[in-house]
């Protein structure tokens, strides 16, 4: 079966779940490099800003979960995903709320999305296990993928790729100051093998990771009930039935269709309002 | 159109002789394409104008079973997929289309079908007018056509114990009374006669069902029986019932449909066959037949769930059930969540249990509770459904977990029964001696490790480090684009190395760039001197220059240049004869200048001029 496509295509509207330290730094490089100080003030002032009304919005969010009105509380986080600010501990309370509400998929989604973002977490990786534990059904079960991703889930993409670049600049730098400084190279010889060492190492599992990321992307079921369809429309034969919370990994897309194998072997389409696809991790 | 003819004729089949024939000198391979380029024309134009056909697999049918409906164009295609009016009582679906061409004797044509499959929804005489479609701006019309769908038939009691039925179908209920919302269970048994030798494709095609709704099926284990003469296979399936308002209720009659493979009735008499036969070769002498089977409709009568006694808690809940509630932890502070699980075990609509409320529960904040159901039978009527309810003591003067109360019908006694577990002791602190909550998970452990906490672990306070969220770093252009950078340094680092190495290896270069840049130098000083009018200056750093100058071109140290140089070195090289005596005069001046030394600036500047003229003739001569 041909699964081959351009996954990154489809992958675009997901990477919202991105993780960018610095509100300005974007702006940063579109100037160059050379930001003035006025540019830098009115960012980190308006930065505070902005995280002084999510800390607030937040706050209010917080308080409707205590008081058991879960509903409220998970729209109130909704509200402050949608206005673009993301953080662990802000998908995390989401996915509580979700869960309280009687959604383990939209809760399943919410802490992948924490996950993604702070894979280090011990709560969040503890509630996930524990609402995983209550899908049904078929859903995604240990595969080498999977141990791969669980390895190297560590750290962030982002991390890695910081890991790694920083190993790259490292070596470069190292290889420029053997040319400028030929008398350091015997004693520059093992700090460079090993640098160099570190940077196959890092891009290796920055490689990995990346793959793992764009071109194995999950699809959770966040409907009660989702019917597989054996193809991309309505009138398509049932070919297996998934439940709410279920992981299964995304084959391919057609229009408002996601095609999802059930890890037994069966494959069928499901239709996107009824799944949250994530970056494979 | 000679040409063709003639090609067509035999005699133009025979090659070269043809060809001087026609008097003109066409290769083979051009006759070839031309043959097939007609060829493929001739076979393009349609050999029959377009028709259309509408067409039923079965006119008469059984309730319960399906005919296909084909419409059929031949000679041509229809604009759009030709649509089938609804018709009360038939229920029709578009299965899609086949296409059909073929190439005979030279001509072709094409059929195009579109397949509907008419599923009766009641018994009685149906008529499928004549449809319409548009072949090619041509409107076709078909020809209207009936079908007949009549009640499949009930084996009678006559029919069933002389042993003459094939197959037929039992349905009863063990019960002939229930209560509104009680699950029952119904028994139908499928009877298969011996000299069925297989059997497939069961599939109900009703099931009607009149104040019931039918849960799940299963199937049970078969056994044979004696009926008349012949030995029976009864396979026994039981589904699941729920009353859903009083009064008669009633099933079936239920419908299905099977093929059944049996004996043929024309058996061979070859011996030769008999003998294969005998072998087990082959399924010789064996028929698949498709036959309907029905049973008949059973009633019983629902009564409404008695109105006096009624639990206050009474939630709907009917079958027969056990109680079991836990809670966890018990030595909690004021806010902290306590898992209380519910067991309710027994036998009743499991799936539909709820909760019911419990008053006494007024110094706990409760939370929407989680439900699973294990079921123990196919049916999923008997098993186990556990709520895990989170609920938090509101203030440190609570002292136990209040009683937890369920109320049921039992249908089997007829009145209604009330479960209570007692409550259980609880010690509640002030919130302000709350523990942080720790996580028992190894952090070492990894994704899959089971995590055993009983509830998910409460929401964080603190909003932590705020981003704004967008595409990862790898695939930012900025990004990747300055990974170029240390490559880039590094290249150029290379790439001076490369020439400073180079340059330390060739002193003859290193003096032509030391002697260039003195030269830029000194031409500097000889313009500064010039204008402070200096001559002493002036023509001390001229000799000085003609000596660094003419030292380099040829390879001499630059303390060894006199003159006289110029004769026995730079013309013995075949120099110019006007620069030799631009040099010889340049030098003049400098000793002139020991006995004459008071000139102007503006024949100081002269000399410049006439050194920067010397200096790029000396150096256009290198070259």
């Amino acid at each position: 079966m041909k699964i081959g496509f351009d996954i990154l295509r489809f992958l675009r509207p997901i990477e919202r779940s991105g993780f960018r330290q610095k509100a300005g730094s974007c702006i940063f490089c579109k100037c160059g490099g050379l930001p003035t100080a006025a540019t830098l003030a009115i960012l980190m002032v308006g930065g505070n800003l902005l995280a002084a009304d999510v800390t607030t919005d937040f706050t209010a969010a917080n308080k409707l979960y205590a008081e058991g009105k879960f509903a409220a509380a998970a729209a109130a986080y909704e509200t402050i995903l949608q206005t673009g600010a993301v953080s662990p501990a802000l998908w995390f309370n989401y996915g509580n709320a979700e869960f309280k509400l009687g959604q383990p998929g939209r809760a399943i989604a919410a802490y992948r999305r924490a996950e993604l973002l702070a894979p280090r977490d011990d709560e969040v990786r503890a509630n996930l296990d524990f609402v995983r534990n209550q899908v049904t059904g078929p859903t995604l079960r240990g595969s080498g993928w999977s141990r791969l991703a669980g390895g190297l889930g560590i750290l962030t993409l982002n991390e890695w790729t910081t890991l790694a670049a920083v190993a790259f600049w490292l070596t470069f730098i190292l290889l420029a100051l053997r040319q400028m400084q030929p008398a350091w190279r015997p004693r520059l010889r093992r700090l460079t093998s090993g640098i160099v060492v570190l940077t196959i190492l890092s891009c290796g599992a920055l490689c990995a990771a990346a793959t793992i990321h764009f071109s194995k992307p999950v699809a959770v079921v966040i409907e009660t009930e989702a019917t597989a369809r054996s193809g991309p429309f309505a009138e398509a034969q049932d070919a297996f039935k998934a439940q709410s919370g279920a992981e299964l990994p995304v084959l391919n897309r057609r229009d408002n269709w996601w095609q999802v194998a059930d890890g037994s072997g069966r494959i069928g389409w499901l239709p996107a309002k009824q799944v949250e696809v994530l970056p494979g991790a | 159109m000679v040409l063709k003819r003639k090609v067509f004729g035999m005699e133009g089949l025979r090659g070269k002789a043809f060809l001087h024939r026609c008097g003109r000198r066409l290769s083979l391979a051009q006759v070839a394409a031309g043959f097939c380029l007609i060829l493929f024309w001739w076979a393009m134009v349609p050999a029959h104008a377009a028709s259309f056909t509408a067409s039923l697999d079965s006119d008469a049918l059984t309730l319960g079973q399906s005919a296909t409906l084909v419409l059929t164009f031949e000679g041509g295609t229809p604009q759009n997929t030709p649509e089938v009016p609804d018709i009360p009582g038939l229920q029709i679906s578009y299965v899609g289309p086949t296409s059909q061409f073929s190439f005979i004797n030279g001509r072709t044509s094409s059929t195009v079908t579109h397949h509907f499959t008419i599923t009766p929804q009641r018994t009685g005489n149906f008529v499928i007018p004549a449809l319409a479609a548009e072949v090619d701006g041509v409107r076709l019309t078909s020809q209207p056509l009936q079908l007949r769908v009549v009640q499949p038939s009930t084996a009678s009691a006559s029919q069933i114990d002389s042993g003459s039925q094939i197959a037929f179908m039992k349905l009863t209920i063990p019960e002939d009374k229930v209560y509104t919302g009680e699950i029952i269970t119904a028994n139908l048994e499928i009877y298969l006669r011996d000299d069925v030798r297989n059997f497939g494709n069961f599939q109900f095609t009703a099931t009607p069902a009149d104040g019931f709704t039918t849960g799940k099926m299963s199937e049970g284990q078969s056994r044979r029986v004696q009926i008349g003469n012949h030995v029976y296979t009864v396979m026994p399936v039981t589904m699941a019932l729920t009353a859903t308002r009083s009064g008669t209720l009633s099933l079936g009659p239920l419908t299905a449909n099977l093929v059944l493979v049996i004996a043929s009735q024309k058996r061979s008499n070859d011996a030769f066959m008999q003998q294969f036969r005998q072998f087990g070769f082959g399924n010789f002498g064996e028929e698949q037949k498709q036959i309907s089977l029905a049973t008949e409709t059973v009633n019983v009568q629902s009564l409404p769930l008695p109105t006096a006694n009624v639990p206050p808690n009474f939630n709907g809940a009917i079958g027969e059930y056990t109680l079991t509630v836990t809670a966890g932890p018990t030595n909690v502070a004021v806010g902290d969540p306590i898992t209380v699980r519910i067991q309710i075990a027994g036998r009743g609509d499991l799936g539909s249990l709820t909760l019911p409320d419990q008053p006494a529960w007024h110094d706990f904040t409760l939370y929407p509770p989680t439900s699973k159901v294990a079921t123990t039978d196919p049916l999923g009527l008997q098993g186990t459904k556990t709520f895990e309810q989170i609920v938090a003591p509101q203030n440190a003067n609570v002292r136990e977990v209040p009683p937890f109360s369920f109320s049921y019908f039992d249908p089997d006694a007829g009145s209604y029964r009330t479960l209570i577990e007692p409550g259980m002791a609880l010690a509640v602190r002030s919130a302000g001696s709350t523990p942080v909550p720790t996580i028992a998970a190894n952090p070492t452990a990894g994704p899959q490790s089971p995590v055993r906490s009983e509830d998910i672990l409460p929401i964080k306070n603190d909003p932590g480090v705020l981003g704004q969220a967008g595409p990862p770093l790898v695939t930012r252009p900025v990004f990747l684009a300055l990974q170029a950078v240390p490559v880039l340094a590094w290249l150029a680092t290379v790439v001076w190395r490369r020439r400073a190495d180079s340059l330390s290896n060739n002193p003859r270069l290193r003096r032509q760039r030391l002697v260039t840049r003195l030269i830029r130098e000194g031409l500097n000083e000889l313009r500064q001197s010039a204008a402070a009018n200096q001559p002493d200056e002036f023509f001390a750093t001229l000799f000085r220059l003609l000596q660094e100058q003419l030292g380099e071109c040829l390879d001499l140290p630059a303390t060894s240049i006199t003159e006289a140089v110029i004769e026995e070195r730079l013309a013995p090289l075949g120099a110019p004869e006007p620069v030799l005596s631009d040099l010889r005069e340049l030098f003049q001046l400098c000793n002139q200048a020991r006995y004459a030394p008071i000139r102007g600036s503006a024949e100081l500047n002269s000399v410049v001029e006439q050194f920067e003229k010397a200096v790029g003739e000396l150096l256009q001569l290198k070259a």
